[in-house]
């Protein structure tokens, strides 16, 4: 794009990031927390999730009220407002709200292929699938029997193909297999998209390439931590990080490297960025998880990113800030509704 | 609001008919004619009719009516000038009588509830249960709704008052509308798979019928290496290479993809024939009308099959069972169109089920969506009380016009006579500020609207909503002033006030209309002072009118002064010397001199008189706003400010600008014509009078001149700095000497204003000193801090007296929107109509030009000096009275009553 593009920006997509920006604002805040937190039953979560921008999007559910069913509409609710800001998006914001699709369709992908092997019915699977990544194809990849065979028979057509190119093997579609593919397609497509980014440059570039590189470092740090006591090689481990991180290339090649938890907090010790998060990690009782400490920070990544304006960076962080505030209502849900109080405080603020 | 305000005024027409009649005749025709809101007007609609709520207003006739009702009267009068008196009430309800006192309540709208379980979330409350029960039933008419929507049936408006039902109701309501709602479903359902079904056998049908014969013919577009097998025919040596079919029918928009992923996965494998069916089938999820896309698969080997099959249930494909010859396929077809016509005839009676039940939906459904609404309300009305300590009654605490106490006393005793314990209310003393309350009927709504959206004003301020009745119509006149333009103008407010009952005007749903039609009563009356200005003006639609004889008298010019017809023809321009006798014989009776529409000077005459009169006007407005303050000073037992504030503004603004005012006013008096060259300028004088010094060429107008202005100069300089310091150090002063006091002595009189004479003390209470002093929350308590009050008041003085000069300044708008409009529709007329009608000796010509060329001129005058100049010269009225007018007086920091009331639910 060329320079100097706030002067123009607001042509194509000023109306779509003030809708965002909106919706961001109806975002459930500190207060609504603490009074969800007071709930004692799932019935009380709706009326207080009522009185926000919730509204009564529970009120056509039968009872009794489960927490999978706020679940399904809550990300319905999410899926109604992406699809709205996607009809309405021109280029290339539409291409980037289909990369932003592409994360959700891959984990359908292999969600379906994982079902498809423990010989579940694709219905029952469908179910779980994110609406977000629903494409037209997605049902029939159980008819592949090898990578190849899924991308030349299903994917081709799909936003998926171009990430096929590195998986590509004739190898069987076991579950070792499936993860790996997953791993690969998550690694080519965080690739592409950073590349996609940073060629518009701008400030979107300045906003989103931080949070790719970021999210592609926590999938690197996230695969070793999985990798420990698995039979993966440490070659093959290499293979699938994402390289568009701040750890490339030498922390890849020292976490490839690394066998415990403790040689891969060393790793992350070179990095200011990732110091301070595993500090903040807990030792097994209490504390947090390291994932929950990588929560924190997109959050805080994502809400700076409302900071700046003229970017489509605003559209990605309010997905992820409301799948994280999902996360949340589901987190306090499932306590209230197992009765497991201890543990309710634990959600992550969206500050 | 409106409605009471309007019977009375009803009856206040009916009883100025007769002269006089016996006192017991009095007090029987207001009963009869009571009730007469809509029919009595019938009979009475004329002018008194319009005129009743401007009589009522103005508190006319008031001596024909008994003693009681005068005192109403009067009432209504305080509550124009300023808000009515609210006082915090306490309801103790017993439990038993609580929801119908409730109920009651709303049904009235007396009272604004205040919530005494803030603290309390919303699901925590005492009747969160009932609501919850409410809603609950709340989202099964939703569903009946929705389906009475889906069957193309509306739902009616429930008539009559249907009160909130008794709690017990609740449960056999709930009952039966789960039965309705219930059999609603079955039914539904029913119907949903029979149309399922049916459209399945359709669509069969369609595959069937499409007579996708030719598997052969469909193989030309593949390659020649496919179509050998196909030629084979079917049941022939090779029997294991048998061609398989499926058939089924799939949706348009995934044809494309289903046959593109066919070929990809089965490599050529197949032949595949898509077909869009020929009729529109109905689907029976939505009920719309669609096209299917049929197709025939034909394969080999049974692994392709099984992939087939996979992919077309994917793509929620229906598949069909596909007879390999010609007579099975007949035969099937045969069967399914069987099946369909009596699936059909079923279906009709299950709709005809339907629609019976539906019927008896739309029967009930209405009044009771009503009813629950009320009955949520109350319930969540009920979950602000809060709960005494025996449990035996709920506490309510509301907002309460003191004039309603009675009926709300009575309304209460009412409802609760039935639990034997009768619900108690009393006033309770308060602290806070009560909300503003301020009826209006449908006259003065558009007026109090106009203040309202400036800021409700505070309790008990003075309201300038009834100045507002006569200055805003007459500002905006004067900007607009044009007999034609006005004439137009209150013929449509006219039309509408006269249609006013009419329900088709007045449920118009567009939001333009509803806005013109709201200020009906607004617009009218500026149609009526600008016709009135527009005689002023002595303009119509641009053009004099010669009312009276013209002041002027050419003939004598003519005759004194020896016009040669050589003089005549040198001098374009001639000038009429009023010093010629006989030439100037007095000023035109009433307006502009129609002549002076003839004369080239006639801009600057007009500007002339207009800037002067905009500045009287102006000054005028401006010390009226002042001397309303008084009011607000003397309500709030604020004296001291009456002498160290409104005194040196009024003196400020009159010995500046008051001044001003008198030497425009002192030389329209004077007869300069005789010395015309060397009549004094007011503006060099007013120039003068500030800079105290003199210019030799500028006579001054009466003798002592210079004297009395050095004089006003000085007294308003001096008033300067008695408004800066005057309140503040009064405030200070006050509080040293009550501190002194101390606090033992200060005690009992606090206690007795504060408490004891709750509506007096907490008048007093919220005055704007205690604003000023930073303490709006206990004025006795909070620290008196000096500089904080000297700094409001600086400010306070920096605005008025510099806005003395910027606000008469201001108002000369009113010159420059008049002289805009006036010029605007002289253009109009000089560019349209003149040329019209100039355009041709001939009458023929003229008469089929001057068709269009009216239309015109008349689309233009009204696009753009009604419309457009009347919303810009409305728009500028509005800020003069805003800005200039109420900022004198009108703090509007206040907050409206809002009376818990049924209206909403109702509508």
């Amino acid at each position: 794009m060329l320079e100097g593009a706030e002067f123009y920006f607001n042509v194509d997509h000023g109306y779509l990031e003030g809708l965002v920006r909106g919706c961001k604002a109806s975002l459930l805040t500190q207060q609504d927390y603490i009074n969800l937190v007071q709930c004692e039953t799932l019935e009380d979560v709706k009326i207080h999730l009522q009185t926000t921008d919730y509204g009564n999007f529970l009120a056509n559910q039968t009872n009794p009220l489960t927490v999978s069913k706020i679940d399904t509409e809550m990300r319905k609710k999410l899926c109604r407002e992406f699809e709205y800001f996607r009809n309405h998006s021109l280029e290339p914001l539409s291409t980037f709200f289909t990369y932003m699709t592409c994360s959700y369709m891959i984990d359908n992908v292999i969600l379906l292929m994982n079902g498809a092997l423990q010989k579940k019915s694709v219905k029952e699977i469908l179910v779980k699938c994110h609406p977000l990544g629903r494409f037209t194809e997605m049902e029939a990849v159980n008819i592949a029997e090898t990578p190849s065979d899924l991308f030349n028979a299903v994917l081709v057509e799909t936003p998926l193909a171009p990430f096929f190119q590195d998986c590509m093997s004739e190898n069987t579609l076991d579950e070792l297999n499936i993860e790996l593919l997953r791993n690969k397609l998550y690694k080519s497509y965080l690739e592409a998209f950073y590349k996609f980014c940073k060629n518009h440059g701008d400030v979107t570039a300045e906003i989103m390439c931080p949070i790719l590189e970021f999210e592609a470092d926590r999938r690197a740090f996230i695969i070793t931590l999985n990798s420990f006591g698995t039979e993966l090689s440490k070659d093959d481990r290499e293979t699938l990080y994402p390289t568009c991180g701040k750890l490339y290339p030498e922390g890849l090649r020292l976490l490839a490297q690394a066998e415990d938890f403790d040689q891969m907090r060393r790793v992350a010790d070179h990095y200011g960025v990732y110091k301070p998060l595993f500090e903040a990690v807990g030792d097994g009782s209490g504390g947090k998880t390291l994932e929950d400490v990588f929560y924190e920070r997109e959050v805080q990544m994502n809400v700076l990113a409302f900071n700046r304006q003229f970017h489509y960076g605003v559209f990605y962080a309010y997905t992820k800030l409301k799948e994280q505030e999902m996360r949340n209502i589901v987190w306090i849900a499932e306590c209230i509704s197992q009765r497991h109080r201890t543990k309710i405080n634990s959600y992550i603020p969206i500050l | 609001m409106g409605a009471p305000a309007f019977q009375r005024t009803l009856t206040l027409a009916v009883l100025s008919t007769p002269s006089s009649g016996a006192p017991s005749a009095h007090h029987s025709t207001p009963q009869r004619t009571l009730p007469c809101g809509i029919q009595g007007s019938l009979e009475l609609r004329g002018p008194l009719h319009l005129l009743s709520p401007v009589l009522s207003l103005l508190g006319l006739a008031k001596s024909h009516l008994p003693k009681e009702e005068v005192k109403v009267q009067r009432g209504t009068m305080g509550s124009m000038f300023r808000s009515e008196e609210v006082v915090l009430v306490q309801l103790f309800l017993p439990t038993s009588a609580a929801y119908t006192c409730v109920s009651q309540l709303g049904e009235l709208g007396l009272v604004e509830f205040r919530d005494l379980n803030a603290s309390v979330s919303a699901f925590q409350r005492r009747f969160v249960g009932d609501v919850r029960r409410c809603e609950e039933l709340e989202k099964t008419f939703l569903f009946l709704q929705e389906e009475v929507r889906r069957a193309g049936q509306v739902l009616s408006r429930p008539e009559g008052r249907l009160p909130a039902p008794p709690p017990r109701d609740l449960l056999r309501i709930q009952e039966e509308t789960d039965r309705l709602a219930q059999e609603l479903r079955d039914v539904r359902g029913n119907q949903q798979s029979l149309q399922v079904q049916l459209h399945q056998l359709r669509l069969h049908a369609a595959v069937l019928g499409q007579g996708h014969s030719p598997p052969l013919a469909a193989a030309h577009a593949d390659g020649p290496s496919e179509r050998i097998p196909l030629l084979q025919p079917p049941g022939g040596p090779h029997q294991d290479l048998r061609v398989n079919f499926v058939a089924g029918a799939v949706e348009p928009s995934k044809a494309a993809a289903l046959e593109r992923l066919l070929w990809r996965a089965c490599r050529g494998f197949l032949i595949a024939s898509f077909r869009e069916t020929e009729q529109q089938l109905e689907d029976p999820v939505t009920g719309e009308p669609s096209t299917w896309m049929t197709f025939l698969i034909s394969y080999w080997g049974e692994q392709i099959g099984q992939k087939i099959r996979k992919i077309t249930d994917c793509f929620h494909c229906h598949i069909f069972p596909y007879a390999e010859h010609e007579e099975g396929r007949l035969a099937a077809l045969q069967q399914v169109q069987q099946q369909s016509h009596e699936l059909q005839e079923v279906l009709g009676e299950t709709e005809r089920f339907l629609s019976q039940v539906l019927a008896r939906v739309q029967q009930l459904l209405p009044p009771w969506q009503v009813q629950i609404r009320k009955m949520k309300a109350v319930y969540l009305a009920l979950n602000q009380c809060s709960v005494s300590a025996t449990h035996k009654c709920l506490i309510a605490e509301g907002w309460c016009a003191a004039r309603d106490l009675p009926t709300l006393q009575q309304a209460l005793q009412d409802s609760s006579s039935e639990a034997g314990v009768s619900a108690v209310v009393h006033r309770i003393p308060c602290r806070d500020m009560p909300p503003t309350l301020i009826r209006t009927n449908c006259f003065t709504a558009s007026f109090q609207g106009i203040v309202d959206a400036y800021g409700v004003g505070r309790y008990q301020e003075v309201n300038p909503a009834p100045y507002t009745i006569i200055t805003f119509p007459f500002l905006f006149a004067v900007m607009f002033g044009d007999v034609g333009h006005g004439l137009l103008m209150f013929l449509f407010a006219l039309a509408m006030v006269l249609t006013e009952n009419q329900p088709a005007v007045k449920s118009a749903q567009n939001e333009i209309w509803q806005t013109f039609f709201s200020g009906r009563y607004l617009l009218l009356l500026m149609g009526l002072f600008s016709v009135y200005t527009g005689f002023i003006y002595n303009e119509c639609f641009s053009r004099a009118t010669a009312i009276f004889s013209s002041g002027w008298s050419v003939a004598a010019m003519a005759t004194q002064s020896d016009w040669s017809d050589a003089f005549l023809a040198q001098h374009p321009l001639l000038a009429l010397d009023p010093n010629v006798s006989g030439v100037f014989l007095g000023p035109y009776p009433f307006g502009i001199d129609p002549i002076w529409s003839l004369a080239v000077n006639h801009l600057s005459f007009l500007n002339s008189f207009k800037m002067k009169m905009s500045v009287i006007l102006g000054v005028t407005h401006m010390t009226f706003g002042v001397v309303l303050g008084v009011f607000n000073h003397v309500h709030f037992g604020q004296w001291h400010r009456l002498l160290l504030e409104t005194l040196p503004e009024l003196v400020f603004l009159l010995g500046l600008f008051g001044y001003l005012v008198f030497l425009i006013v002192y030389k329209w008096l004077q007869d300069y014509a005789a010395r015309a060259a060397s009549a004094p300028s007011i503006l060099i004088h007013f120039i003068n009078m500030f800079l105290f010094s003199h210019s030799p060429t500028n006579q001054p107008l009466f003798h002592g001149q210079e004297a009395v202005q050095s004089a006003l100069v000085i007294l308003a300089l001096v008033m300067v700095p008695v408004l800066l310091l005057g309140t503040p150090l009064f405030l200070h002063w006050r509080h040293r000497s009550r501190s002194q006091r101390g606090p033992a002595g200060r005690q009992p009189d606090e206690d007795k204003s504060g408490i004891l004479d709750s509506s007096d003390a907490s008048v007093a209470g919220w005055g704007p000193d205690e604003e000023k002093a930073g303490c709006p929350e206990d004025g006795e308590e909070a620290e008196f801090v000096l500089s904080e009050v000297l700094m409001h008041q600086a400010i306070h003085t920096i605005e008025f007296c510099l806005g003395c000069i910027s606000n008469t300044a201001s108002y000369l708008r009113l010159w420059a929107l008049s002289l805009a409009h006036a010029q605007l529709s002289e253009v109009l007329w000089a560019m349209v109509m003149r040329s019209g009608l100039g355009l041709g000796r001939k009458l023929g010509v003229a008469a089929v030009a001057l068709v269009p060329i009216f239309a015109a001129f008349a689309v233009l005058t009204v696009a753009i000096l009604l419309v457009m100049e009347g919303l810009s010269a409305f728009l500028h009225a509005l800020r003069l009275h805003w800005v200039e007018f109420q900022n004198k007086f009108y703090s509007g920091t206040g907050y409206k009553l809002s009376p818990f009331t049924f209206a909403s639910e109702e509508g």
